[in-house]
């Protein structure tokens, strides 16, 4: 879709335009499924399991049920639906075994809240608790319980997973590309260390709330805070065996996602409810502490990786391990397994690799998608790597980056040939060097070293991301026009405050020549009245559904002009376009309005030609392949965002405090459509990266049960972490099929801020910090040889992870 | 609130203390409720009551004099001390632990009473009252009582008060005005956080004493220490009163050495 039209000919695009969504945001206008109310409408409230693994014996739901106004009351053994993306595992409450602490066992619908929470107390469970399997490299062992003995009879998404029955590893990715061993045997290093980060949780503004009406006929309405209208009607068709216009979904205004809404969550639950109450509607909405346990996580992963590099500093080999830790069902973390398998290595070209990428089922909360997809974890590991690396072999970690960064003519992992479109993680990564003054300190830094007695360091770190999705995604856009000559726009993709509609309302008046005030987006996404778009995910957004957008206008003016040509009895050729008519372009007097035609032209006689002038747009994602499963080759990558983060902190020796000073973030996005979009989406996910970075993480007891599911003892960044200084700068190698050259940004920001954190720790302290986060409490340990602290975020119980002789061996 | 609760708001002292003496085993005080609230929604507590005291006549009030020194009611918030001019000048110690309290929200409902009787071990406000030999007013049927914050906390969510009293006023006394001090309290994210170790140390008449939190099962004071006597001397006293644990925040080793940094610091910076 790219023009090779000149900046100074786009009228929109590339311009700062408002958001679309700022007033009612801001006025508190937008009305979000949390805020909805529908007559006759009941509460949800469920049962949570205490333990990680246990049998459950008997549920006593009799009190619950006789208290006034419970209308519903429900248990797994009611409900032998089984959900799941791509392995289907999961139930919608627990049947016969509960396999994590937070698990949904049973569920009631009342008159009010706090009826539905006084059922729920009354309810009884009789539990025997079984020994669970709780760290992921532990679930490995032979002798390790088995949170899916039955893992052989699921179905499950051939074409792209591989699970091993009668083990605990739900999917096994490979990757092997050109010749490990002689890689190795040409190698002049051989490095190999650990890396590990713990599971974190979204924590978007608007918890997981959803109404569902079951009426009669088995016509289904849903009202959700998600991110995938169609994705949610598929799924939950799936589940129930229902026609897939038997459902509706409407998706209103979402207060945040980031990958934790990306596919079904709790509207399965509300619609056995509401059918079981006899078809009222029934909403559920998950209190903060059910963010963290009922519903998903981002996994947590130990990534072990074994590089080869030559005298000149070149990496001839990689063997990268992934361990994935995807708790008690599949959900996304197969396919995050699946999609950092193919992007292990980050933005450097590795001659010979071997990929094993595990999802490993253990007695913990679920993982799934979370912005990244697997990136940022695994970029915090390959990119503190690489600074390892460089330091270990004498190279300046910049150097060393730059010597094996992709470049035109480089091959990706699968394969796939890198051209001068493609994006440059060079540019990005000497951007934001130059931004920090990368390599030196400063008067003034050297002046406030003395000043505070804490030293400063700089780092620097790269990332790349693909959009993660099947290899025939696709969207369409619809754009209708009003019988003023404005006109709107549907699609199913949906803007959860990335700021999507914003940048697709420019492109369409781009397209349309029409001025900004004549496009709306229409906000409310409802499976009924949009046209399909597979899900809001993957950075795919703008992209595929800009693309789309593209042709609706394209097509939109096609039919005007066909019109226009009768009524004006011209030639297609000869006409042209301004933001109000179609005119001759020889004589531009002789013209029609566009709102003469909208809904239908009337000649002077009263006769009608043309009809609504609807414009239909679709784009599917153009020569992507399935990868080979036993060597991970083909074609996986829509587009390939590059970017770089340059950090700066200072750091107190003495004790492992620290503060961000500044951080310069460039990202290749091709075009920024929105520049400052793009910066929002820029300052936001470094935020995000850092709160990651620095104290975000689940930890367990040793029972399995989560001792921070709050904001008391998980927490996340206010503005007042924001470093000093945030730089955000736009690199713009035009992506050929992008719209108007435009790629991806929207996890990007995310990815490699920890390893740029940990890499500026380093250079300023020469703490060598391989697990994240990285607290206070943590630098001093290293800088004092003292072993990381033992509250599970880093460690199993038996400590197994920590030594290479200790790493369970994983049958092929 | 997911369920049904009496709610009283007495007007007078001897109606609260009326109150308490009738609900002795199912009441509960609620001044700023930012521990109650949670504690109820979260299923810890379940009072079948709970008592309002902000309503009691002066309960808000915070008032200096020369006689009687700086005197609060128990619903004074953590905001009304800072506003309070005499807190901000003759007090800064107070004022420093109440702005490392929480975030501005929480100390616009936040009471320093309902800090104090709360009685966590991270209570911020503990450490300045009791280097500042603050007391409680204690108001029960059988009397009122005072007691010095030194002897207020019995363990990690317990006091001395007794099953029916409430905690009337806090009272600084005049002759701790002026006293010299900074509270350091370390934090996870520089927003509101519970401190993993907070060191307030404050001079008064040339003596030196340091006040802790989250480091014992009560917010602990060290007092009787005079420059002389060295900085490292001063440490090895306060690591003796403390007992700081391993938990979820940090380790025992990491908040000691972190307190004793602290008092490196505190004692370079106040002189």
């Amino acid at each position: 879709m790219f023009d090779d039209l000149k900046p100074e000919a786009l009228r929109y695009v590339g311009k700062s335009e408002k958001k679309v969504d700022d007033t009612e945001k801001l006025t508190g206008e937008a009305v979000y499924v949390s805020d909805m109310k529908f007559p006759g409408m009941l509460y949800a409230q469920v049962k949570k399991s205490p333990h990680a693994r246990a049998r459950i014996r008997n549920i006593d739901s009799g009190k619950a049920q006789a208290i006034p106004g419970v209308r519903a009351v429900i248990t797994g053994e009611e409900l032998a639906y089984r959900l799941g993306l791509y392995v289907v595992d999961k139930y919608i409450l627990a049947r016969g075994e509960v396999r994590h602490y937070g698990e949904a066992v049973a569920a009631v619908a009342a008159d009010t809240p706090e009826i539905a929470r006084a059922a729920v107390e009354a309810i009884t469970v009789d539990y025997e608790e079984l020994p669970p399997v709780l760290h992921h490299m532990d679930a490995l062992k032979p002798d390790a319980p088995l949170v899916h003995p039955d893992l052989g009879s699921y179905s499950y998404v051939a074409a792209a997973f591989t699970p091993k029955p009668g083990s605990n590893i739900a999917n096994h990715t490979k990757l092997r590309k050109g010749d490990v061993d002689k890689g190795f045997a040409e190698s002049a290093w051989i490095i190999e260390r650990e890396y590990s980060c713990p599971s974190v949780q979204h924590v978007p503004m608007e918890t997981h709330v959803a109404i569902v009406k079951w009426s009669s006929g088995d016509k289904v309405s849903i009202w959700t805070s998600a991110q995938s209208p169609f994705t949610v009607r598929n799924l939950f068709c799936h589940a129930f065996s229902l026609p897939h216009n038997n459902v509706r979904v409407i998706i209103p205004y979402v207060g945040g996602g980031f990958g934790g809404k990306a596919g079904i969550g709790v509207e399965p639950l509300c619609a056995v409810l509401s059918r079981k109450a006899g078809g009222r509607p029934v909403k559920f909405q998950a209190s903060r502490e059910e963010e963290f346990s009922l519903l998903p996580c981002r996994s947590a992963l130990t990534y072990r990786i074994r590089t080869g590099i030559s005298s000149e500093g070149k990496i001839l080999a990689q063997h990268m391990t992934m361990y994935w830790d995807s708790g008690a069902y599949a959900d996304y973390a197969v396919n995050v397994t699946r999609a950092s398998g193919y992007s292990a290595s980050g933005p450097y070209e590795i001659p010979n690799a071997w990929i094993d990428a595990y999802t490993i089922y253990t007695n913990k909360p679920f993982g799934t998608a979370y912005r990244g997809f697997g990136h940022v974890e695994f970029h915090w590991a390959i990119e503190r790597h690489m600074e390892l690396l460089a330091l270990a072999i004498g190279m300046d970690p910049l150097e060393f980056r730059r010597k094996n960064a992709l470049r035109p003519g480089s091959r990706t992992l699968t394969g796939e040939e890198l051209t001068e479109h493609s994006g440059s993680v060079l540019k990005c990564i000497d951007t934001v060097a130059a931004a920090i003054s990368y390599g030196k300190i400063t008067k003034e830094e050297a002046g406030r070293e003395k000043r505070t007695g804490w030293k400063i360091g700089k780092g620097i770190a790269a990332l790349q991301k693909a959009p993660a999705m099947p290899p025939f995604t696709a969207t369409a856009v619809i754009i209708k026009m009003n019988e003023d000559g404005s006109v709107t726009v549907n699609l199913a993709l949906t803007d959860l405050g990335q700021g999507t509609y914003t940048s697709i309302r420019q492109i369409v008046a781009e397209r349309l020549g029409f001025v900004l005030e004549k496009v709306k987006i229409s906000f409310d996404c409802d499976t009924e009245k949009d046209p399909y778009d597979w899900q809001t995910v993957a950075s795919k957004g703008l992209f595929l559904s800009g693309n789309a957008a593209i042709i609706a206008a394209e097509d939109l003016l096609k039919k005007a002009y066909a019109v226009a040509a009768e009524v004006l009895h011209v030639g297609l050729r000869d006409l042209g376009h301004d933001g109000d008519k179609v005119f001759l372009r020889h004589h531009p007097a002789r013209s029609i309005s566009f709102s003469s035609m909208a809904v239908g032209y009337m000649m002077p006689n009263g006769n009608g030609i043309g009809g609504p002038l609807i414009g239909v747009g679709k784009y599917i994602a153009q020569g992507l392949t399935n990868l080979n499963k036993e060597t991970g080759e083909g074609h996986p990558a829509l587009n390939w965002t590059f970017g770089a983060h340059g950090m700066v902190v200072e750091a107190n020796l003495e004790t492992g405090e620290y503060r961000v000073l500044r951080i310069a973030s460039a990202f290749d996005v091709g075009k920024a459509v929105n520049p400052e979009l793009v910066r929002g989406q820029a300052i936001g996910g470094m935020m995000q990266g850092l709160g990651t970075a620095m104290c975000e993480g689940y930890i367990y007891d040793k029972e399995g049960r989560l001792l921070n599911p709050s904001f008391t003892d998980n927490k996340i960044p206010t503005a007042k972490d924001l470093p000093l200084e945030v730089e955000c700068f736009v690199v713009e190698t035009a992506q050929i099929d992008g719209p108007y050259g435009a790629r991806g940004v929207g996890e990007h920001s995310m990815i490699s801020v920890a390893a740029a954190l940990g890499n500026a720790l380093r250079k300023a302290t020469g703490a060598e910090i391989l697990h994240m986060p990285i607290r206070f409490e943590d630098v001093w340990r290293a800088l004092r040889n003292k072993k990381p602290i033992d509250n599970w975020i880093t460690k199993s119980p038996l400590g197994s992870c920590r030594s290479v002789k200790d790493i369970p061996s994983v049958a092929d | 609130m997911l369920y049904e609760f009496r709610y009283r708001a007495p007007k007078t002292a001897s109606e609260m203390i009326r109150l308490l003496d009738d609900h002795r085993d199912d009441g509960k005080i609620l001044a700023g409720g930012t521990d109650l609230l949670p504690n109820i929604r979260d299923g810890n507590i379940r009072p079948a009551v709970v008592i309002d005291a902000k309503k009691i006549q002066s309960a808000d009030s915070i008032a200096w004099s020369a006689s009687e020194g700086l005197v609060m009611g128990n619903a004074v918030t953590i905001n009304d001390v800072l506003r309070c001019r005499e807190a901000r000048e003759l007090f800064p110690v107070l004022c420093d632990c109440a702005r490392q309290l929480a975030s501005h929200q929480i100390r616009n409902r936040a009471t320093v009473a309902g800090n104090v009787v709360n009685a966590s071990p991270c209570a911020d406000m503990a450490p300045a009252l009791l280097c500042l030999d603050a007391f409680a007013v204690l108001e029960s049927a059988s009397g009122t009582r005072q007691v010095p914050f030194s002897e207020f906390f019995t363990g990690v969510k317990h006091t001395v008060l007794k099953a029916g009293e409430f905690l009337e006023k806090i009272i600084i006394p005049a002759s701790a005005a002026g006293a010299r001090g900074y509270y350091l309290k370390l934090k996870r994210i520089a927003g509101h956080d519970l401190g993993i170790i907070g060191v307030l140390m404050v001079r008064r008449n040339n003596g030196i004493r340091f006040g802790v939190s989250s480091a014992a099962p009560t917010p602990v004071l060290v007092d009787g220490m005079l420059d002389k006597d060295g900085v490292d001397a001063a440490i090895v006293k306060v690591l003796a009163a403390i007992k700081p644990i391993d938990d979820i925040r940090a380790s025992g080793e990491y908040r000691a050495f972190m307190a004793s940094t602290y008092i490196r610091r505190l004692w370079q910076e106040i002189k």
